[in-house]
């Protein structure tokens, strides 16, 4: 709504001004346009505004009215923009890649809309490798955040080992007492199967599931699952059909990160790692939290392709930066308040055809759940094309910074294939490039990390199982933008 | 396709940095944050405050000093040479030869080092070729086949050949 539209606008005042605030300001405002004091041309024009607005604004019933009114729909609400890497692709006769960063932010503002009450079951491996300090830590953690829920929240606890245990059905009366004991009582046994914690913590998900809520699963592990991954990831599309999020956690350094990307992004969630079992609670915590400051449940992206166009990578940089499979349809995870989403398209584009002027690359829309409701907005991807044969342009400095630090993730990623390949000297070289460009970005201590994995695979040719993960999860935390584009904060 | 000035690798035009070795192929764009510099070695009486003779400087051009044999480095008017050891037979040459200076001695690889000098000439990269005994900056061991900014009064030490790293005063940044 433009400013010299809106009534109270008119009348400088905010939506939320009582009676006599609206009197005072009208009279305010009448005074300095009433035409007998003011001659300047659209005097008159200001002043009947100004009888206008007061109009409407001093009788309660079309005051009411006029408000329900002049709430802005729900898509105006969802903000895009994109940001590429060229401002016009190449006329040539081969094929060329270019960067698109996508921003999605809500403009509603978190401190004037309640937080959403969520329905989550905290699932957590009670194998035999949790033993000790972990368990204590997490029993700790788990008891504390179990306490911090609200009255409304729903949640359930499930353990898993060889097989599942609810401990606290998502039906359950709130008894905290009842609850901690619960909690107190686990004891770490048996092995790590990973399908049986996650379809039932599923299950409890569903059975209390409401569209008012955020609905999610936390997935806390310590260990490989064996056998059950196909299972696990069907059971991850199943959720993201309903919405239900799943966040994944690993413990030290056991765990398959791979597989357990795959999963929590399947459902629009993300993994994390952690190196000490004493951050847990604070990862548990940041976790509820922002699942509680969700503006909209998952949001989709769709992604349709023109022809002779290929999305070679997808990466999700805000909130958290997290690699997405390239597919049309991918889950981006639910819309935070006061905080954008962030993806990094790179897309390969084969030769134009010679009559076009501006290439279509990709006809997108986000499909956004919100309560109740969902609506869709609609993005398209294109450039101008452009035949002068100029030193290529630089891309954003936003841009910039991150494809430089997308391109070290990638590093580690294909050192470990080198490894995968046979190929330990050429993961060497790779390593120590890596250690080189981390210490150039000043980050000395990945580096030096890079540069004692480049001598463990020199010396065993593999990476330690500590150092492996260090790499990965500090590059990927590297590649967490700075800043916001001006025109979207 | 763009080829990676570093390791060769063809990359899609478009493209920013190259896949296999993590380098900027758009040589023009450069973030603060981007360049590393060596710390000196405080205190290091080998790599502080080498005296060089100021008034033998080659006039408003980057220079390499060596201390050990008091003398200046010919360096050819490119903007990119590579530094080693001359050999009767070799199909590649370097094109400053480090023989005359106990090359083999220092350790000298046959193909050990590249200069690079921007254009403007205010910012000067070494990059080791993956020498045998390697490279240093200020007493650091640099990464083969990475580009290392150098600074003035930097000491740049090949095998064990030190060369002091002169930029004109008006070049420095």
């Amino acid at each position: 709504m433009s400013e010299k539209t809106d009534f109270y606008n008119r009348l400088n005042l905010s939506p939320n001004a009582s009676e006599k605030e609206i009197r005072r300001a009208y009279r305010q405002a009448v005074k300095k346009a009433h035409p007998d004091v003011n001659k300047r041309d659209g005097a008159t024009r200001l002043f009947l505004d100004i009888q206008e607005a007061y109009k409407v604004l001093s009788d309660p019933k079309l005051k009411e009215a006029y408000d329900e009114g002049r709430e802005p729909s729900e898509p105006s609400r969802v903000k895009t923009a994109v940001t590429y890497s060229r401002p016009a692709l190449d006329r040539i006769d081969e094929p060329q890649v270019i960067y698109a960063l996508l921003h999605i932010i809500t403009t509603q503002k978190q401190q004037e809309n309640p937080e959403l009450p969520i329905n989550v079951a905290i699932v957590l491996d009670t194998s035999t490798s949790m033993q000790g300090r972990r368990m204590q830590l997490l029993k700790a953690a788990t008891r504390e955040i179990t306490r911090d829920l609200n009255e409304e929240d729903r949640f359930s606890i499930i353990t898993f080992n060889d097989r599942a245990n609810v401990l606290v059905p998502s039906y359950h009366e709130r008894n905290e007492s009842q609850v901690e004991a619960k909690i107190n009582s686990l004891i770490a046994e048996g092995g790590t199967e990973i399908f049986q914690g996650l379809e039932a913590g599923f299950h409890e998900v569903r059975n209390v599931i409401t569209q008012n809520y955020v609905n999610h699963i936390i997935l806390i592990t310590d260990g490989h699952t064996y056998g059950d991954e196909g299972n696990c990831l069907n059971l991850a599309e199943k959720a993201a059909e309903l919405d239900i999020g799943i966040s994944g956690l690993g413990i030290g350094n056991e765990w398959n990160d791979e597989f357990l990307d795959e999963v929590t992004t399947t459902a629009g969630g993300q993994s994390f790692y952690i190196e000490h079992p004493k951050e847990v609670k604070d990862f548990l915590k940041g976790t509820i939290s922002n699942l509680k400051k969700s503006y909209s449940r998952n949001i989709t992206l769709n992604i349709n392709k023109s022809a002779g166009v290929n999305l070679l990578s997808v990466f999700r940089l805000l909130p958290e930066v997290t690699p997405l499979s390239p597919t049309a349809q991918i889950q981006l995870g639910s819309l935070k308040f006061d905080k954008p989403h962030q993806l990094l398209l790179e897309l390969l584009v084969k030769p134009l055809p010679e009559d076009i002027e501006t290439f279509l690359i990709a006809d997108a829309h986000l499909e956004i759940k919100r309560k109740k409701s969902s609506f869709t907005i609609p993005l398209a991807l294109n450039r101008p094309i452009s035949s002068q044969e100029d030193e290529p342009v630089p891309p954003p400095d936003m841009l910039y910074r991150a494809i430089s630090r997308l391109t070290l993730y990638r590093l580690q990623e294909k050192a470990q294939e080198d490894l995968k390949k046979g190929k330990p000297d050429v993961a060497y070289q790779r390593m120590i490039n890596l250690a080189s460009h981390l210490m150039s970005k000043g980050e000395d201590s990945l580096a030096k990390t890079a540069m004692e994995e480049a001598d463990h695979i020199k010396s065993h040719h593999t990476f330690s199982p500590e150092g492996k993960k260090q790499i990965k999860y500090g590059t990927r935390r590297m590649m967490l933008p700075g800043n916001i584009p001006e025109d979207l904060s | 396709m763009i080829t990676c000035k570093v390791c060769k690798n063809q990359e899609y035009i478009g493209a920013i940095f190259c896949s296999e070795c993590g380098s900027a192929l758009l040589a023009e764009h450069h973030l603060d944050d981007d360049t590393v510099v060596y710390p000196r070695r405080e205190g290091d009486p080998n790599y502080m405050d080498i005296p060089h003779p100021e008034k033998s400087i080659p006039e408003g051009n980057i220079a390499l000093y060596l201390p050990d044999y008091e003398t200046y480095l010919d360096l050819p008017e490119e903007n990119e040479f590579t530094l080693g050891r001359l050999i009767e037979g070799q199909v590649i040459t370097p094109e400053v030869d480090l023989d005359p200076y106990d090359g083999f001695d220092n350790g000298i690889s046959r193909l050990h080092a590249t200069i690079r000098i921007n254009p403007k000439k205010n910012s000067i990269q070494v990059l080791d070729l993956g020498s045998a005994n390697g490279t240093r900056v200020n007493g650091y061991e640099i990464p083969a086949n990475s580009e290392v900014p150098l600074t003035h009064e930097d000491i740049l030490t090949l095998g064990k050949l030190h060369l002091k790293v002169i930029i004109p005063e008006k070049y420095r940044s």
